[in-house]
């Protein structure tokens, strides 16, 4: 039965990556409809998930994709074309599909019956109008173009198949709905004596002869789900027109293996191909279970840190073979980190192609015209992340398309195209993921933003505010600038939401105006993995503390000259500016300070800043050990990690740490303006 | 990873056999105190403890506790009496207490710093008074009741209020808070 329930996820996990292609292709229609390969991808995607729900006896997912494939074979066949209508049609039926899928009985199914008739009701004039001659029954379904002809199907049955749920009168059944089932040969020589059998094994293989025009793939794709258990040879014969079935050689073929072989090796070869086919496409790619790499990667943590202590206890012990062998030990383990935590790091791409539909959605409720350009689909990052990030997008997307874009008229009273723009885009930045969200729409308006909070009280009147500060005030609970409430956004629920969310992701946002598109972005800066980091060790009093190592850019010393100066909060180096954060003045450590002291200098998106510390320890592995719910509140540090010497390590958050430390300057600037020039208010 | 599973059943143990009545009693300054044996995981030596910058003085930092970071408090300074000295006797005795943050309401692992371990004893119900309205100079509601020992009153800690996660965190902002940087 458990084996039973695997399979059926299979199907639910293949049934949901189908759809997810199914809506893309859908999509990409709309501009390039003309194109046989996606009428083909998409007639296919539908054609599998009818396969295999009819395997699982899931009548009601069977019956409403049937009616589905049969327009978009209609459609492949050029009978019909693809409006816009009929693009929303399917595109609703698709997620009608996806509802049935989820849905495990059929007799739960019943509550989704409304929503289907009423999409079947819309297809009827695209399904019917031509071909009710063809249109009916299972059989003449696979239409016209194609020339039927005769396939022998040799099944070769495992013994455990049945217990595995996989009945063979499911599969043959299914057949029929390719074709028609000419001849079912019942091969029997692994029937045991009567008083040997078990009911619950199966001895039976089966030769089925099939007239068909589907090919080869489509046949052998029925099987696929129980590839394990049962070994399909699909052999062509001739064209169904030229040769007589009844008179076609069967029965001159010899019913055992060998002789199938000998006699059509050329059949024999191309099967031999068609496996190794699959074969390799196993290879690419292998389901594996979420928590399984988890554990997995908590256990390559564990590693880091004992090779760590391995590396100390050798390094100390002077022997130089074990200093080899721990160094060797350590290059592997580092490799072997690397690669587990690739295991978990996914393409933003599929992330970001769900939006194509939101954007056509919302636009398309709006009244607008709206296309959504998508950049750096490949940009890689963890899949715990990527799973967090696309409710926090889907806001933001929204809200770019609302808020964002104006409405045709406007556009093009502004003299900009009506067709707006919506763009996402991702790339890697020293250390962190950066994903934009853009629009080309008229930006953010300073006075209205400041003028809300005014009247929402989030700010005093006489305060002196940055525009950066302005446009962060969106991000404050209960904000929305726009006067009317849309269903979509507008509420003023969501921003602070969208910023809890990823700072909940050790992440920041910000926004822009003008943006990249003379709008509004939204840059959203996000951890690449949330579990293991090269960090770069570095001792300030009795502690160490660590930087992620992609944020370092150099280190050096603070010479004499420059360490007298402790007001001094910025150096030249190199004819630049580098601000400065006293590490030991800004934790308030006590102790003395060392005579040398040295600068480790950081960037964070554009800002660089130099950190002051007392002594530099070099490169680590450092598996982040989040710090426990009464840290909670606690800024500047993101975690902790442990130290081959068993030591507790904290780990230097340097993006809030240059915040911090500009906010404590600027609260001391705006008190001394305040002083000077009272109510200079920002009005 | 299976340290929880071990505890909950030492837990079923202890409790089947009657040991809610034992408690760890221990010195804090000049006073005795006991907690439920109960809540109590283990006593180690004090030593490399990480301190943790920009927070209150009741948390002295965090150490490691074969693996995971455990946050270390002084009573005393929680107590508002000043930080304890160590000294050769000062223990860390690890609790276990309520995790109230978010939704998550397992157990967590604290370290409260103890001038001295003294024993485990045995109170019954009948020994124990209820706490007095003030005298004791500590919060009211930090204390579970007073034990009676040869004469002696020893103060039951009810750690799960004084050790409060959430209020623990609240309490941490010495810093600036940079959410409400606006209308100030």
């Amino acid at each position: 039965m458990t084996t039973m329930a695997t399979a059926l996820q299979t199907f639910l996990d293949e049934s949901r990556e189908l759809l997810s292609d199914m809506e893309l292709l859908l999509l990409a229609m709309e501009s390039r409809s003309g194109e046989p390969e996606l009428q083909n991808a998409l007639f296919r995607c539908v054609h599998t998930i009818k396969g295999s729900a009819g395997m699982f006896g899931l009548d009601h997912v069977v019956d409403f994709t049937h009616v589905v494939e049969n327009v978009l074979d209609r459609l492949r066949a050029g009978e019909i074309a693809l409006s816009r209508d009929l693009a929303n049609l399917l595109l609703r039926c698709r997620d009608h599909i996806s509802l049935l899928v989820e849905v495990p009985e059929p007799s739960e199914a019943a509550a989704l019956q409304p929503g289907g008739v009423v999409l079947l009701a819309g297809l009827e004039p695209f399904h019917s109008c031509a071909g009710s001659s063809h249109a009916q029954t299972d059989s003449t379904e696979p239409v016209a173009a194609e020339a039927s002809r005769k396939c022998r199907i040799d099944i070769r049955i495992h013994a455990d198949a049945l217990r595995h749920g996989m009945d063979p009168l499911g599969f043959i059944r299914f057949l029929g709905t390719l074709g028609d089932v000419a001849a079912v040969r019942t091969l029997e020589e692994k029937l045991p004596v009567l008083g040997d059998m078990d009911p619950e094994t199966c001895y039976l293989d089966f030769e089925i002869d099939l007239v068909t025009s589907a090919d080869r793939i489509a046949i052998e794709n029925i099987f696929e789900l129980a590839s394990d258990l049962y070994q399909i040879e699909v052999q062509d014969q001739c064209p169904v027109t030229e040769v007589d079935p009844v008179a076609a050689p069967l029965p001159a073929q010899p019913d055992t293996d060998e002789s199938v072989e000998s006699a059509a090796p050329g059949a024999e070869e191309q099967a031999d191909t068609s496996q190794q086919n699959r074969r390799r496409k196993q290879v690419q790619h292998f389901r594996i279970q979420a928590d399984k790499l988890d554990n997995l990667i908590n256990l390559v943590g564990e590693l880091v840190i004992s090779s760590a202590a391995v590396s100390l206890g050798a390094e100390q012990s002077g022997d130089t073979p074990a200093r080899e062998s721990a160094a060797n030990l350590n290059l592997l383990v580092e490799a072997i980190r690397d690669s587990s935590l690739d295991l978990r790091m996914v393409p933003i791409g599929e992330t970001f192609q769900r939006f194509q539909r939101v954007v056509r959605d919302v636009a398309s409720e709006l009244g607008k015209d709206i296309e959504l350009v998508v950049t750096g689909a490949d940009t890689e990052l963890d899949k715990t992340v990527v799973e967090k990030i696309g409710d926090p997008l889907t806001h933001l997307v929204r809200n770019a398309c609302d808020h964002g874009v104006e409405a045709p008229a406007a556009r093009s009273q502004k003299g900009k195209p009506t067709r707006g723009r919506v763009h996402l885009n991702a790339y890697h930045e020293s250390g962190s993921i950066i994903i934009e969200v853009s629009d080309d729409g008229g930006g953010l308006s300073r006075e209205r933003i400041l003028a809300k909070a005014m009247e929402r009280e989030l700010v005093r009147p006489d305060a002196v505010l940055t525009d950066q500060d302005v446009f962060n005030l969106i991000f404050e609970p209960g904000f929305s600038t726009v006067e009317q409430v849309t269903n979509l956004s507008g509420r003023g629920v969501g921003m602070d939401v969208v910023r809890r969310n990823i700072e909940s992701l050790r992440g920041t946002v910000e926004l822009v105006s003008p943006g990249v598109l003379g709008g509004t972005t939204f840059r959203i800066r996000l951890p690449l993995t949330l579990a293991i980091i090269d960090g770069f060790m570095a001792r300030v009093g009795d502690a160490t503390y660590v930087v992620p190592l992609e944020m370092v850019v150099e280190c050096t010393e603070l010479s004499a000259e420059q360490q007298l100066g402790a007001e001094q909060h910025y150096i030249n180096l190199r004819q630049e500016v580098l601000p400065l954060i006293r590490l030991r003045a800004h934790f308030k450590l006590s102790g003395e300070l060392r005579k040398r002291q040295n600068i480790i200098v950081v960037r964070h998106g554009g800002q660089k800043a130099g950190l002051i510390v007392d002594e530099l320890l070099g490169e680590n592995q450092t598996v982040i050990k989040p710090l426990g719910g009464i840290f909670s509140n606690l800024r500047g540090l993101s975690g902790s990690t442990i130290l081959g010497n068993g030591q507790v390590a904290l780990i230097l958050d340097v993006p809030t740490l240059i915040q911090q430390v500009a906010r404590q300057e600027d609260a001391a600037n705006r008190g001394f303006q305040s002083h000077a020039r009272p109510r200079l208010s920002a009005s | 990873m299976n340290q929880p599973q071990t505890s909950a059943e030492d837990v079923r143990i202890a409790e089947s056999s009657g040991d809610q009545n034992q408690y760890l009693t221990f010195q804090i300054g000049h006073e005795m105190f006991a907690v439920g044996i109960l809540h109590i995981r283990e006593i180690i030596e004090y030593g490399s403890l990480t301190t943790v910058p920009m927070m209150p003085e009741f948390v002295r930092g965090v150490i490691n506790l074969r693996g995971s970071v455990v946050p270390v408090i002084d009573l005393s300074a929680r107590f508002g009496r000043g930080e304890s000295t160590v000294n050769r006797r000062s223990c860390i005795v690890i609790l276990e207490v309520e995790g109230s943050t978010g939704d998550e309401d397992q157990l967590q692992e604290v370290g409260i710093i103890v001038d001295a371990v003294s024993e485990v004893l045995e109170i019954p119900p009948t020994e124990i008074e209820p706490a007095p309205g003030f005298g004791a100079r500590i919060r009211a509601d930090f204390i579970a009741g007073m034990g009676k020992v040869q004469g002696q009153f020893v103060i039951l800690l009810n750690v799960d209020q004084a050790l409060n996660t959430r209020e623990l965190a609240e309490l941490d902002s010495t810093v600036d808070a940079p959410r409400d940087g606006y209308d100030s």
